[in-house]
């Protein structure tokens, strides 16, 4: 801090500062020189210690989790009188070498820098409600993620997530794919104060709800992402964003952010015009905000100045895990945005659709019964919506998807955790879980053009129960049977009994 | 172009003055010191960079021992303050760089470590808490407070 104020100061004043400035210059250069010289053998020091784990010479080169194993064998063994070298060469073989930030396989070529993954597996069959509720059986490599993370400074971190789902996208016609490539998450965090940490602008995570930002497949126990972040929330929520953070006091901490708002736009990326609007009347285009899909298709555009609109949205979140209940942690989050509608927006009649705001409420809690195994989590989310008669849903002669005043949703879900043992030298652990989810996209006080005959299809409710075993913490095996049952007259038919392999690295 | 300087130079300067006071992202190995033994008159350094004996009065008041630990792909400091019995008398977070798990600096998830010995069995979820968003750092930083007590829990004196 006392630096950024004197070099403020020294540019304000410059030409007084000019003579001095010369030969802090060579100086600056020198330590850049030295800071170069000494990052340069940390590397080559942690090399030497990755491939040789039981001569380590060096103080703090401290392990990851796989040390545990070593737990009996003395960390940095340099002294003498700790005679544990050999029981840490009897563990070496059966334990990999630690700290190694590329996949956790490699050490890093760049001092500080650290490239991890997660990813999810999933197969099994499932009822296609577009084939009838036909059974079929699939799979789907759902998604890859890389995570880049790099100290820039001890203060300026690097985050990323790049994403890979449904193996990725190509366009050879043998290679078959049609999923994503994309960049998940781009940010640059500036840690300042414990109160006050400000968030470079960049693609981050929209703070709403805990899984949105936690959605690694190892922070929970279904196949599938929780029914709510499916939609009511969008499924890995994403925007444009700059945020600050902190905590405020201890179990209580804070996140503010302003993002690239949501858009009432769901059609194919190609069909918005170069004017940044929507398809000229009559083409017609998809709504992004529907009572089928909730807010599944209104993500905001992160690339190429091709937003719909000027808007900014505002969210914030506070996080409490209170010392006075332990175990307990939970959040409420709320996001505003003033309006989502397009450019160019129109009903199907040819009338121009005006402004809309969004604002959505969450509250959630996860609660950990201590020495027990027993967990309990839930959730509440409820999204309004300012004028429904200007959504599009509501105006595209469509009048099954219509929305109202109001989108909420609800879920509970109850875990418990058995510790299943030591098996191939890691400890496991099964969790059973059951959770019931109940939506209501369809609440009634339809508006627009539309004539209004939803069928039911939006007001869902889930059951969905299964296992998920942990051979680590870092690895889940998992099992999930779902039933989901609608007020349409045919059913939503989509059902599903589905395995899936999960990784956090 | 300059006139921004005029309005952020005040904030800067104060800033600057009181960040001390509450910036709390890190602390050096002897600020360190000196909270985990406030009455210790010196620390010797036994092992270079690592542990250190605390006393005061010629009498020893305790073993402080600097560690690092992965959080979920970058390192956190730590240190293990042991008493002269060899148990726990305080775990200080002496910097965390992630941007997510920094709720184990919270001193009530900290305070759990105080009393712990090498027989303890110091695993989460069993006689530490998890922390949900932090499961890593938290699994990471009891393994090494676990490996710490092993190795010098009995040794040093």
């Amino acid at each position: 801090m006392l630096l950024a104020a004197s070099a403020l100061s020294s540019l304000a004043g410059g030409a007084a500062w000019a003579a001095e400035d010369g030969a802090n210059d060579l100086l600056l250069k020198k330590m850049e020189k030295m800071e170069q010289r000494i990052q340069t053998l940390e590397a080559e020091l942690r090399q030497k210690q990755a491939a040789k784990p039981d001569e380590s010479v060096k103080p703090p080169r401290s392990a990851t989790q796989k040390d545990a194993k070593n737990a009996n064998a003395a960390a940095p063994s340099d002294t003498p009188d700790i005679r544990s070298n050999s029981a840490a060469k009897t563990l070496s073989s059966s334990t990999p070498p630690a700290n190694l930030p590329i996949l956790g396989l490699a050490p890093s070529p760049v001092s500080g820098l650290s490239i991890g993954a997660y990813g999810e597996i999933k197969f099994g069959a499932m009822q296609n409600p577009a084939a009838n509720g036909q059974w079929q059986n699939g799979f789907d490599a759902a998604r890859f993620v890389l995570l880049p993370t790099y100290a820039i400074t001890d203060n300026i971190i690097f985050n990323a997530e790049i994403e890979f789902e449904h193996a990725g996208s190509g366009f050879d016609a043998d290679d078959k794919l049609h999923g994503t490539a994309e960049i998940e998450q781009i940010w640059i965090d500036f840690k300042m104060l414990d109160q006050f940490n400000w968030r470079a602008p960049g693609i981050d995570l929209v703070p709403i709800g805990y899984i949105n930002q936690h959605h690694e497949p190892t922070q929970f126990y279904s196949v599938n992402r929780p029914e709510l972040y499916n939609g009511l929330i969008p499924s890995t929520w994403k925007a444009g964003a700059s945020s600050v953070y902190g905590t405020i006091a201890d179990g209580l901490s804070y996140q503010v952010q302003v993002s690239s708002s949501l858009e009432d736009f769901g059609g194919d990326f190609g069909l918005r015009t170069e004017a940044n609007t929507v398809p000229p009347f009559p083409t017609g285009y998809a709504p992004g905000i529907s009572g089928l899909d909730a807010l599944g298709f209104a993500a905001p555009v992160r690339g190429g100045f091709s937003q719909l609109n000027n808007t900014l949205a505002y969210a914030g979140k506070l996080d409490f895990a209170p010392a006075f209940i332990p175990g307990f942690a939970g959040s409420v989050s709320g996001y505003y945005s003033p309006n989502v509608t397009p450019r160019g927006a129109y009903a199907d009649t040819g009338d121009l659709l005006g402004h809309n705001s969004v604002g959505i409420f969450d509250a959630e809690f996860r609660y950990r019964v201590p020495t027990t195994g027993l967990e309990l989590r839930g959730e509440y989310v409820r999204v309004n919506f300012g004028s429904p008669e200007n959504l599009r849903a509501n105006n595209d002669t469509d009048p099954t998807n219509n929305v109202g005043k109001s989108m909420f949703g609800y879920s509970g879900e109850i875990a418990y955790h058995v510790p299943l043992g030591t098996i191939l030298n890691s400890e496991w652990e099964a969790v059973p879980f059951y959770r019931y989810t109940y939506e209501n996209l369809q609440t009634g006080g339809f508006a627009g053009t539309d004539a209004n005959l939803p069928t039911g299809a939006g007001q869902r409710k889930f059951h969905t129960a299964g296992l998920a075993v942990f051979p680590s913490p870092k690895v889940v095996l998992k099992a999930t049977y779902q039933r989901v049952i609608d007020k349409s007259v045919v059913g939503a038919l989509s059902d599903s009994f589905l395995g899936g392999v999960g990784f956090f690295f | 172009m300059t006139k921004w300087i005029r309005y952020t130079l005040p904030a800067a300067a104060i800033a600057s003055i009181a960040s001390p006071a509450y910036s709390m992202q890190y602390l050096s190995i002897s600020e360190a010191q000196k909270q985990a033994f406030p009455s210790a008159t010196h620390f010797t350094e036994v092992q270079a960079g690592r542990v250190w004996k605390a006393e005061s009065g010629g009498r020893v008041a305790g073993f402080f021992i600097f560690d690092r630990v992965v959080g979920k792909h970058l390192l956190i400091d730590y240190a293990v303050a042991l008493t002269p019995g060899g148990a726990v008398q305080s775990v200080e977070i002496l910097q965390y760089r992630e941007s997510y798990g920094g709720e184990i600096r919270s001193p009530s998830w900290l305070a759990q470590f105080v009393g712990k010995t090498s027989g303890s069995s110091l695993k989460i979820n069993s006689d530490i808490r998890n922390i949900a968003g932090a499961t890593l750092s938290s699994t990471h930083v009891t393994e090494g407070v676990k490996r710490v007590l092993l190795a010098y829990g009995n040794r040093l004196r």
